[in-house]
C-alpha cells in the first residue's frame, strides 16, 4: 500500500479549513459509495499518457459521468467514456446551484472527484465550492489541494499512478 | 467679478496682487465649458457611485458574481480575524461573499489608481513643459478622448483640459475607497457596483495618460502603419554599455533618448527597456515613422532574468510591476539603480538638487547603490553616462552574473530532490528532473522551463540547499536566450474614425466574426508562444485582433513557417484580418475607445455622459472580446472590469482565477436570456452569448471556441452569424474533438448555417434536435427557439422602447 498523505505542505496556507489528507484505498472507496458522483477531469491527463489511461479506467470501472475540462475532452472523444465538454469554472458555478439539473439533467451532484487539473486553478476553482455549496470534493492529483474536502499530498508522479492504481482497485 | 475660462488664463501668481482665487470657480468654469458647447448630454454626466447601479444590476442578474475566495478568513480590523468559511459572517456583520466582493472592488479601484496617478504624474509633468494650452493630438478623429467624453461628457481640446476630468476620477476613486472602510457597504451586490464604477474610471485614467503622452512626445498618432521595434532578451549586444529602464512611466526616459541623440550614443551603447515603459519608448518620436532607437527587452517575467544575467550596467526604474528587490538584486551585481518617481523609491537618497558628477562619484565608486532623482533633464545626462562609466569599472572588476559551467554542474549535482521548489513554484514545473538531466549534462529540460518559468525566485526560498534556481535555469538556457529576437510593432495609439467608418458595419452586423483583444500581462499557464497562437488562429479566420501591454511584446516573439512575426504579416489596420498595437498598459484605453466609437460613428449614438446606453449597444450589438491570458496585476483586474461594465466579456488565463471573482451566466435560466425590441418593447429571446462577462479558461485550446462563441450577438445577421457559427463549430472541433453541444441554439433560420455544410447540420436538427426541415427547399419550418429578424434592436434597456 502507497502512502500519499504525509506531504501535505501548501505554499501559503489560506483561512480556517484544510482538506483531509486521504488514502487511495478510501477515496475509492467513498467515490463508489457516492449517489450521484461526477468526475471533472481537466487537461493536464493529456501530458501523461499513463495519467489519460487511469482517468479513463476509473471513469469506466466506477461508471462516473466525466466533466471534460479545458480540452482534456480531446483525449476522451471514443474512448467508451460518458464525457461532456464544459469550462471548469462556469461548472463550479452550477455546482453551486442547487436549481442546476446537472450535465444530464437529471439534478444535482453529491461528490465531484477531480484529476489533471493545474493545482492553483483547480484549488480556486474548488473554493468556492467549499464556501458557498455542501458538495463533497475528493482530490486524487498529484498535489495536495486545500480547498477539496479531501485530498492527496504533495507527491512524485510516480507514486501517483501508482496510488490511481490501488484507488481503481478499490472501485 | 470676472470668471475665469479654462484655456485662456496665463499669468505669472507673483505678478498678482488682491486677488482670491477659488478652485471651485475653475471647475466651474470648465463645467460652463461643456455647457456652452452643442453637444447632447445624456443622463449620466460625471457619475456618482450609484448613478450607473441599475445597469449593473441589470448586468448582474444574468452575469452572476462568482466568488471563489482564497483565504475564507477576514483580518480587516481588530474584531478579527474573523472565520467566515462556509459564508459565515464576521463580528461586524460581512459574510464571504461581501467580503470578497470588498476584496475584489479594491483590487479593481488599486488598478485603477495606479492607471490614474500615473496620468497625474505625466499630465503635471508634461503640462509642467507643454503648458496647459497644448492642443491635444491624437491622429485622425473627432472623438480625442472617447472614454472621457462618455462617461464625463467632456471632449478635451487641451492638456488643461484633462485636469478637471482626472479630478473627478480622484474623487470618484476616494469615494469608492471610503466604501472599504468597516462598517460601511454590506451587500456584494452594491460592492459589485462600485468596483465596475472603479472599472470604468480605470479606462478614463488610461485615456487620459496616453493621450496626453501622445499628443506631447510625438507617439505614432492613429498610425496604421508605425515601425517595427526589436523585441527579446536575445536583442541586446551584450558587449556595449546597458541602460535598462523598468516599469510604465515613460516621463522619465525621453530626456535620456534625447541626450543619447544628441550626444550620438545610439550606436555606443544599448538603451532597453522591460514592461510597457519599454512599449513607450519605442512610440517616443516614431510618429514620422522613423525606427525607434530603444530596444524592448521582454516582459515582467523578464525582470530578474535579465538582472541576474549581469548585462545591465545601470538600471532606471520608475513606476509599477516592477520587482520589489530590483535594487537587491542590482546591487549584488553591483549595478547602481536609479528611482525616478515617488511611486518607487526603494530608501534612496534624494540626489535631485545634487550635481552631476557628484552622483556619478557616488554611484561609480560604490558609495551608494543608487539615487532618487526626481529632475528628469538632469537624469537625461546622469544616466548614459553613468552606464558609459559602469561598464568599464564593472568589466575591470569582473562581475558576471550567472554561473560557470563548472559551477553549473557543482549546483545541480547538490539538489537532494526534496521537490520544495516545485511545490514553491506558482506553475508547478518539474524542476527536479531537470536538475537530475542537468547533473548528467543534459540542458534541454531546462531548455523548457525557462520559457514556462516567469522568474519569480520562490523556488529559491524554498529550497533547503539555497541553489540559485533562477541563475541554474538561465544559464542552462543561454542557447534559447541568445536566439530570443523578435519584432514588436510601435504602438499605434487610438483608432481613427475613417476606420471605424469603414469596420463598424460588419462588426454590427458580424461579417468581420469580431474584435479579439489580447492584453494584459504575462503570468502564462505555459509559456509565452500561447498569444502567438490565439492570434495566428483568429487572425487567418479574419478576427480583427488587437492587442496591448505585455502581451503585444510575446506576441511578436514567434515567427510563423514563412519567418515572419505575425505584425510583418498583417496589416496593423482597424479591418478584418488586422493586427493592431495600441500600445502599452494605459492604451489600453484606446480599445474600449473604439468600440465607443462604433456606437458614435456608425450608429450616430451620443456618446456625452450616456454611459449605459452604450454599454446596453455594445453587449447587445459589437462581438468584441477581451484576453488577458496571463493578467497578474491588480491593473488587469480594473481594466477587465471596465470592460465588463461596458458590455465586452473578458476571458482570463487559468492564474486569473486568483482575482476570485468571476461573472458567469447561467444558459440553462431561460427568463435570463431575453431583451426588448427597442421598436415596441416586446421582449425578445436571445442566445446565451456570451455567456460570462469575466471567466478563465484552462487552456488556450479550450479558449479558442469560447472566443468564437463570445463575439455572437443578437443583432448579427444572417451572413453575420452563418460566419460566427462556422468559427465556433470549427474551432471546437479542432481543439477539442467534438461538435459543440449547444451549436444549434444559436440557429434562428437556416441561412445561419455554414453553406458548406448545410444539409448536413439540417439531418442533425432534424433528428437530434426534432426541428421540422422542407427538404424540397432545404428549410427550417419550426424548431428555433428565436426569430431571425434583422431590423430587431435587441436593448436591456426598457426606457430606450418606444413604446416604454
Amino acid at each position: 500500500m502507497v502512502d500519499v498523505i504525509k506531504n501535505t505542505q501548501v505554499h501559503c496556507t489560506y483561512g480556517c479549513k484544510s482538506s483531509k489528507a486521504v488514502q487511495p484505498n478510501v477515496a475509492g472507496k467513498m467515490i463508489s459509495k457516492a449517489k450521484r458522483p461526477l468526475f471533472i477531469v481537466g487537461s493536464q491527463i493529456l501530458k501523461d499518457e499513463e495519467l489519460l489511461k487511469r482517468s479513463i479506467e476509473i471513469a469506466k470501472k466506477a461508471d462516473l459521468p466525466v466533466a471534460a475540462t479545458g480540452h482534456s475532452m480531446s483525449g476522451l472523444v471514443d474512448k467508451g467514456v460518458n464525457a461532456k465538454y464544459i469550462n471548469v469554472h462556469a461548472l463550479a458555478t452550477y455546482l453551486c446551484d442547487p436549481n442546476w439539473t446537472g450535465l444530464d439533467g437529471k439534478g444535482q451532484y453529491d461528490t465531484i472527484i477531480v484529476l489533471g487539473h493545474f493545482k492553483y486553478y483547480i484549488d480556486q476553482v474548488l473554493s468556492g465550492l467549499k464556501s458557498f455549496s455542501k458538495l463533497k470534493s475528493i482530490a486524487i492529483e498529484r498535489e495536495y489541494i486545500q480547498n477539496a474536502t479531501m485530498s492527496f499530498g504533495n507527491i512524485t508522479p510516480d507514486v501517483h499512478i501508482e496510488a490511481l492504481d490501488e484507488l481503481i482497485d478499490n472501485l | 467679478m470676472s470668471e475665469l475660462t479654462t484655456g485662456k488664463f496665463s499669468m505669472a501668481i507673483s505678478d498678482l496682487e488682491n486677488v482670491q482665487i477659488t478652485i471651485n470657480n475653475i471647475v466651474g468654469a470648465i463645467e460652463k465649458q461643456v455647457d456652452e458647447t452643442d453637444l447632447e448630454m445624456g443622463p449620466t454626466v460625471k457619475p456618482g457611485v450609484s448613478s450607473l447601479r441599475d445597469w449593473d444590476h441589470n448586468i448582474l442578474d444574468r452575469y452572476n458574481p462568482v466568488y471563489t475566495p482564497m483565504c475564507d478568513q477576514c483580518c480587516y480590523c481588530t474584531f478579527g480575524p474573523c472565520d467566515l468559511s462556509g459564508n459565515k459572517e464576521g463580528a461586524c456583520g460581512i459574510d464571504l461573499a461581501g467580503h470578497n466582493a470588498r476584496e475584489f472592488m479594491l483590487r479593481v479601484i488599486t488598478g485603477a489608481a495606479a492607471h490614474s496617478g500615473h496620468g497625474r504624474h505625466l499630465l503635471h509633468h508634461l503640462i509642467g513643459i507643454y503648458g496647459e494650452d497644448h492642443l491635444l493630438d491624437v491622429g485622425a478623429t473627432n472623438i480625442i478622448a472617447p472614454n472621457v467624453q462618455l462617461v464625463t461628457g467632456v471632449s478635451p481640446k487641451t492638456l488643461g483640459d484633462l485636469d478637471s476630468v482626472l479630478s473627478y476620477v480622484e474623487e470618484q476613486i476616494t469615494q469608492l475607497l471610503a466604501a472599504v472602510h468597516v462598517g460601511q457597504e454590506g451587500a456584494a451586490i452594491d460592492f459589485e457596483s462600485k468596483a465596475l464604477h472603479g472599472g470604468m474610471l480605470d479606462h478614463v485614467g488610461m485615456e487620459i495618460s496616453d493621450i496626453a503622452q501622445i499628443s506631447c512626445l510625438d507617439f505614432p498618432k492613429s498610425d496604421d502603419e508605425p515601425p517595427l521595434a526589436d523585441i527579446g532578451m536575445g536583442c541586446l549586444d551584450a558587449s556595449k554599455p546597458t541602460l535598462i529602464v523598468i516599469g510604465h512611466n515613460v516621463a522619465a526616459v525621453t530626456d535620456i533618448i534625447d541626450y543619447m541623440d544628441e550626444k550620438g550614443l545610439n550606436e555606443k551603447m544599448e538603451l532597453g527597456g522591460l514592461c510597457c515603459t519599454a512599449l513607450d519608448m519605442t512610440r517616443y518620436k516614431t510618429n514620422d515613422r522613423t525606427l525607434p532607437r530603444a530596444k524592448v527587452v521582454g516582459t515582467l517575467a523578464k525582470e530578474l532574468k535579465t538582472i541576474r544575467s549581469g548585462i545591465p550596467d545601470v538600471i532606471i526604474v520608475d513606476e509599477q510591476c516592477i520587482r520589489a528587490d530590483v535594487l537587491k538584486e542590482a546591487s549584488k551585481l553591483m549595478i547602481p539603480v536609479i528611482t525616478t518617481n515617488d511611486k518607487v523609491m526603494y530608501g534612496l537618497k534624494d540626489r535631485s538638487n545634487d550635481s552631476i558628477e557628484d552622483i556619478l562619484e557616488d554611484l561609480t565608486t560604490g558609495k551608494e547603490k543608487g539615487a532618487l532623482m526626481f529632475d528628469y533633464v538632469k537624469l537625461g545626462e546622469l544616466a548614459p553616462r553613468l552606464t558609459m562609466m559602469m561598464s568599464e569599472i564593472r568589466k575591470q572588476k569582473g562581475i558576471k552574473g550567472l554561473p560557470t559551467d563548472e559551477e553549473l554542474k557543482e549546483l545541480a549535482d547538490s539538489c537532494v530532490h526534496c521537490l520544495k521548489c516545485e511545490v514553491a513554484c506558482p506553475n508547478s514545473l518539474p524542476i527536479s528532473e531537470a536538475m537530475t538531466a542537468l547533473s548528467e549534462g543534459e540542458l534541454s529540460n531546462f531548455e523548457l522551463l525557462h520559457d514556462k518559468c516567469i522568474a519569480c525566485g520562490r523556488c529559491e526560498f524554498a529550497c533547503p540547499k539555497d541553489i540559485d534556481i533562477v541563475n541554474v535555469i538561465e544559464k542552462s538556457s543561454q542557447r534559447v536566450i541568445s536566439e530570443e529576437v523578435g519584432k514588436v510593432r510601435v504602438g499605434r495609439g487610438p483608432i481613427s474614425d475613417p476606420e471605424i467608418r469603414e469596420e463598424g458595419v460588419n462588426l454590427v452586423l458580424g461579417t468581420t466574426p469580431g474584435i479579439v483583444a489580447l492584453v494584459g500581462c504575462s503570468n502564462y499557464p505555459d509559456g509565452t508562444k500561447d498569444l502567438f497562437t490565439i492570434a495566428d488562429e483568429m487572425l487567418r479566420r479574419s478576427y480583427i485582433v488587437v492587442v496591448s501591454g505585455c502581451s503585444a511584446m510575446d506576441l511578436g516573439m514567434y515567427q510563423d513557417e514563412d519567418g515572419m512575426t505575425l505584425y510583418e504579416k498583417y496589416p496593423s489596420r482597424f479591418k478584418s484580418g488586422g493586427l493592431l498595437n495600441t500600445g502599452s498598459c494605459v492604451s489600453n484605453a484606446h480599445i474600449t475607445g473604439a468600440v465607443i466609437k462604433v456606437a458614435s460613428i456608425f450608429a450616430q449614438k451620443n456618446i456625452s455622459g450616456n454611459y449605459e446606453e452604450i454599454a446596453d449597444y455594445t453587449l447587445n450589438r459589437v462581438g468584441a472580446v477581451g484576453v488577458a491570458w496571463g493578467a497578474y496585476s491588480q491593473k488587469a483586474a480594473s481594466i477587465g472590469t471596465g470592460c465588463a461594465r461596458l458590455g465586452i466579456p473578458v476571458i482570463l488565463g487559468p492564474h486569473g482565477s486568483k482575482y476570485r471573482r468571476a461573472l458567469i451566466g447561467k444558459p440553462y435560466e431561460e427568463d435570463k436570456w431575453t431583451v426588448y425590441d427597442a421598436r415596441d418593447g416586446s421582449k425578445m429571446q436571445i442566445p446565451a452569448a456570451p455567456d460570462y462577462l469575466l471567466t478563465t479558461a484552462e487552456t488556450v485550446e479550450e479558449m479558442m471556441p469560447m472566443l468564437a462563441k463570445s463575439c455572437i450577438r443578437p443583432s448579427d445577421n444572417n451572413m453575420g452569424r452563418m460566419i460566427k457559427l462556422t468559427h465556433y463549430i470549427e474551432l471546437s472541433q479542432k481543439y477539442l474533438g467534438i461538435m459543440p453541444d449547444d451549436w444549434f441554439k444559436f440557429v434562428r433560420t437556416e441561412t445561419d448555417l455554414p453553406l458548406a455544410k448545410r444539409e448536413k447540420l439540417l439531418k442533425i436538427l432534424e433528428e437530434e434536435q426534432g426541428w421540422e426541415i422542407d427538404w424540397k427547399r432545404k428549410k427550417i419550418l419550426s424548431g428555433p427557439a428565436m426569430k431571425s429578424d434583422v431590423s430587431a434592436q435587441p436593448t436591456n434597456l426598457k426606457r430606450l422602447c418606444k413604446e416604454a
